[in-house]
């Protein structure tokens, strides 16, 4: 009897998983408030570490000249970023990609534009060793951290042990789960206050969640689908030909053991750690929340305003993409999705008092 | 207005800036400036005398100068300028009171100038 049904029951369990799978994809594509952001069981936040982290997040000692912290490229007065096209750099050397928003970082799955890191503590060590940004080097900086009593006194507190660059990590990853954009209107809205949104930030919605098709990749709390797209944005002419560069280019090229560096023309993005095709050109999906506040836009800078954005998705995106189509979006309906993602996705902004560094 | 900031990690900063103090001195500071900017990293005391030279500068005073560090007092004054200031990178401005930290592209600058005007215009 068994034996007899067994392709039938086969058929329905396939069909089963196949109505759980398209419900989860349903799922998936909503818009959904913030709620509390994850944290890692082997990094608590309390309130010690906060402070420290913030302590390191200013500190200029963690660059190799002393001029930069953390907050030259993630200034708290401009959205967290440094509101430059390609982002600031270590004197004399020159940047690759923008500087995206810590803001709500600690939804964030991946981190980077190549999404590189996985978790804010690997994140952390990343620019502090990188030549084109903070060159500084993780042992000796482990030792001017280790001379200043108050920094001692504080690990010894908060962890239990002497001061290393892991932990140094984890209290600057702590610090930055803590800038969290709070009560934006969209958070209002979708918990139930249906006048949080005008009546054109409304229409912006319909435009997101159905012609526009953002939602694709938009979508959850943080408004990305934590994935990476090529979408074949094009590179940024004020630079692509630049000294300085092109070297920061075939570096990157180089330590991911590219094997053509030298004649690397273009940021291959998340291809340059996979080496996966369909990872060429690819970038991370970046949140949406805080948009008006982080221009300019995509991975390097190539958008001045939202109005460039939202123009090159309407074209269906840059010359041989796979991924993007027309769109025809008509000029009112760009206008309602323009007043959408600004007024709604717009939190209270975050007052950061600068520190005093020991 | 311009301060002096030699950055402290590059060799020729310091010189570079006690050949500029006294190319002002002589009248030819943006000039020298300009020069300055357009030939780094070249800026060992060979090449600065050849930049005064072309300038039409008087070689002997700018050589006893730069060698004399006859500009030491005016850089130190910006120096400690800049310390007070809290300010620790190269390039820094101020634009009608906003600090513009690090290399910038010109749209940068462009859009604060702009929204300065238009602030000017409102009032």
């Amino acid at each position: 009897m068994l034996k007899r049904n067994s392709p039938f029951i086969f058929f329905i369990l396939i069909l089963i998983f196949l109505i759980i799978n398209s419900s989860e994809a349903e799922k998936k594509k909503k818009l959904e408030p913030l709620t509390e952001p994850p944290v890692p069981k082997d990094n608590p936040l309390t309130k010690e570490k906060i402070e420290l982290g913030k302590k390191l997040f200013f500190d200029r000692r963690l660059s190799g000249d002393g001029t930069t912290s953390c907050a030259s490229c993630h200034d708290p007065e401009k959205a967290f970023t440094d509101a430059s096209e390609i982002s600031l750099s270590y004197p004399t050397t020159r940047n690759l990609r923008n500087a995206p928003t810590l803001i709500n970082v600690a939804y964030g799955k991946y981190l980077f534009w190549d999404g590189r890191a996985e978790t804010l503590e690997q994140q952390a060590e990343f620019p502090i060793m990188s030549p084109f940004e903070m060159n500084q080097n993780l042992d000796f900086l482990e030792e001017e951290i280790r001379i200043v009593p108050e920094y001692r006194e504080a690990f010894k507190k908060i962890f239990g042990q002497e001061i290393n660059i892991k932990l140094i990590a984890k209290a600057l990853a702590a610090f930055q789960r803590t800038l969290i954009s709070k009560n934006a209107p969209l958070d209002r809205y979708l918990k139930g206050d249906k006048n949080a949104l005008t009546e054109e930030a409304k229409k912006g919605l319909e435009i997101f969640t159905g012609k526009g098709k953002c939602i694709e990749c938009h979508h959850g709390a943080y408004l990305s689908d934590h994935k990476f797209h090529a979408l074949m944005v094009p590179e940024n002419p004020k630079y692509v030909e630049e000294d300085k560069f092109i070297v920061t280019r075939r570096y990157i090229a180089k330590i991911n053991h590219y094997p053509d560096y030298m004649n690397v023309k273009e940021d291959l993005g998340r291809y340059f750690k996979t080496k996966k095709k369909e990872d060429y050109k690819a970038f991370k999906t970046p949140t949406l929340r805080e948009i008006a506040k982080t221009a300019p836009y995509m991975h390097n800078g190539i958008f001045k305003t939202l109005d460039e954005v939202i123009e090159f998705f309407d074209k269906g995106g840059g010359k041989g993409n796979k991924v993007l189509k027309p769109l025809n979006l008509k000029e009112d309906e760009k206008k309602a999705l323009k007043t959408f993602l600004v007024e709604a996705l717009s939190g209270e902004d975050l007052k950061i008092k600068v520190p005093e560094i020991p | 207005m311009i301060k002096f900031f030699p950055y402290r990690y590059r060799d020729y900063s310091r010189i570079a800036a006690e050949a500029a103090v006294e190319a002002w001195r002589q009248g030819k500071f943006l000039e020298m400036h300009e020069l300055l900017l357009k030939r780094s990293p070249k800026l060992d005391r060979d090449s600065l005398i050849s930049y005064a030279k072309e300038l039409n500068l008087d070689i002997h005073r700018f050589i006893e100068a730069i060698d004399n560090k006859k500009g030491s007092d005016i850089i130190e004054r910006d120096l400690k300028l800049a310390k007070e200031l809290d300010l620790y990178v190269t390039p820094a401005f101020y634009i009608n009171g906003i600090k513009v930290l690090g290399v910038r592209d010109a749209d940068y600058f462009k859009s604060i100038i702009f929204k300065e005007l238009e602030n000017v215009k409102k009032k």
